[in-house]
């Protein structure tokens, strides 16, 4: 006698703890078996790019705070770099280093988030905890210099918005002097947990030519074994100027995304250090109008945010207002490919692959 | 086998005998930095009523409106409707005058949405400003009045000189 069966389908939020914000997924069953996975995003869509074309150049810039909101730091950069492209300002060193400066701290705030959320994802609550008292500095770092935790508003178009704080310098190299024994701690506590292996490694391999097609980027791409980083391939700013490697993974699994933003702290720790020592004295804004007018015209500027490539494209129509904005957001980009990721694996690897792509819903929605 | 578990629970015994790194919130309070952007303050007699941070706002959270004494603006209405507010610090950033500045209070939250808009200007503040106006004005009338006086005295003496 055979037992009839069927698919059923199954909400993964958008009220759900593991989908790191209000993120749904239709998952098509087959008993625990994903057979189809249908990503719905837009629950958090707050229409920033709309928004913007009511704003000023300088009042869209607490908006890209709210994109991803785990580095706002880089999402100010994002934006106000397409800007002075447009506009052709020219941008003081002082202020490109403290630009890097306080993007590579976000990117290793962004990075402590993914570790920790990943861990607490797999089931390991502690390893969380652990990640977040170290984001705890940073914060602090990025309060003191920015006067905000998560949205900073600190850049301007041609600079930044204030100087470095008394103290600033000596506390960020006192972190970055910790960090390391922070790492090591994680190592232990989470990456060399086999129960963390067991459910990370050989999950969702995804194969560097794929994640090209998909046009994946950031920490998911180059887990893949893809060495393509912004910052090495086609410095912005002054990222010529540090001395850093590409972290890559081998096999494109759970894990080497995992491993790979761990890596990248280091990495980020590294030029940080480069950035305090060569610290430049000068201005920290260049010579902009005070009223913002760029001339007729269009530009694309990319970063590399925390989560991947974050492109800006900027319209102008010779008014004080963008004509349009666009945010090129890395989430969304790389959750594209999430239903062929998911395919085949058991519903309690859904969470474990959802975290791996590191997804922030203030980015994927915009 | 299980090595790498035993590692992690290591690491987490040895904080048991570790200071502790949370803050017991209500009571204890960490420093805020200076930059920190708490609840605004309005500095009523600093405000020269420019309406720069009016048009600085992304979220236009900010109300200004005037009343000419004697050619000269006064404040009459500053509003301030936090649950807008961004805390961005872009109208502080606009000021020529220090008029608005943030605190370091952050306890914001409100029993009821009415009580989240902030009126800074008062009744009474607004009239003390007109009335300063106005004595400024008649002082400054009655001076000049005296100066016109003054030099009235000396023009007859003047014009007599002349014409000898």
């Amino acid at each position: 006698m055979t037992i009839k069966t069927e698919e059923f389908l199954l909400n993964l939020g958008p009220q759900h703890p593991s989908t790191h914000g209000v993120f749904r997924i239709i998952l098509t069953l087959d008993g625990e078996t994903v057979v189809k996975a249908v990503p719905v995003p837009g629950y958090l869509h707050r229409g920033i790019e709309k928004l913007a074309e009511s704003r000023t150049y300088t009042q869209v810039i607490p908006y890209t705070d709210r994109l991803d909101y785990l580095a706002g730091m880089l999402m100010n950069w994002g934006y106000v770099y397409a800007v002075e492209k447009l506009m052709n300002v020219e941008v003081p060193e002082r202020a490109e280093y403290i630009r890097v400066i306080v993007g590579e701290l976000a990117r290793i705030a962004s990075h402590l988030v993914a570790t920790g959320a990943y861990a607490a994802d797999i089931g390991g609550l502690t390893g969380f905890i652990y990640t977040f008292r170290d984001r705890e500095d940073i914060m602090d770092l990025l309060e003191m210099i920015s006067g905000a935790r998560l949205t900073p508003s600190y850049m301007r178009i041609g600079g930044v918005a204030a100087d470095i704080p008394d103290g600033f310098i000596e506390k960020c190299r006192r972190f970055i002097d910790y960090l390391p024994d922070a790492i090591e701690e994680y190592n232990g506590l989470i990456t060399g947990n086999e129960i963390f292996q067991a459910r990370t490694k050989n999950v969702a391999v995804l194969s560097a030519e794929k994640a090209i097609d998909m046009s994946l980027s950031g920490p998911v791409l180059r887990a893949s074994g893809v060495n393509y980083d912004l910052r090495k391939a086609r410095p912005y700013s002054v990222y010529d100027r540090f001395e850093f490697e590409v972290p890559l993974g081998t096999k494109g699994d759970c894990f080497d995304r995992y491993y790979v933003r761990l890596l990248e702290m280091e990495q980020s720790a590294k030029i940080i250090r480069q950035a305090l020592d060569q610290l430049p004295e000068g201005p920290i804004k260049g010579k902009v109008p005070k009223v913002i007018k760029p001339p007729k015209g269009e530009a694309y500027a990319e970063i590399e945010s925390s989560k991947g490539i974050m492109g800006t494209y900027v319209v102008s129509d010779g008014s004080t207002n963008p004509y349009r904005v666009h945010f090129r957001r890395p989430s969304f980009v790389n959750l594209g490919y999430l239903d062929e990721m998911l395919k085949g694996w058991k519903i309690a690897d859904v969470i474990a692959i959802l975290g791996s792509i590191d997804i922030v819903l203030g980015e994927v929605d915009a | 086998m299980a090595k790498g578990l035993i590692k992690g629970l290591g690491i987490t015994l040895k904080h048991f005998f570790k200071p502790k790194v949370t803050v017991q919130y209500p009571e204890q309070r960490l420093p805020l930095p200076d930059r920190f952007y708490g609840k605004p303050e309005f500095y009523y007699d600093k405000c020269i009523a420019c309406n720069m941070c009016v048009n600085a706002c992304p979220n236009r959270v900010i109300k200004l409106e005037t009343e000419t004494v004697d050619k000269k603006k006064v404040v009459t209405k500053y509003d301030f409707d936090q649950q807008y507010c961004l805390f961005c610090g872009l109208c502080e950033e606009a000021c020529p005058k220090d008029a608005i500045k943030f605190s370091k209070d952050f306890e914001l939250t409100r029993y009821n949405r009415p009580d989240i808009k902030i009126e800074f200007v008062q009744p009474d503040q607004v009239e003390r400003k007109k009335e300063e106006i106005k004595k400024a004005a008649a002082a400054k009338a009655a001076a000049e009045a005296a100066k016109a006086k003054e030099q009235e005295e000396q023009k007859p003496a003047d014009a007599g000189e002349e014409g000898s």
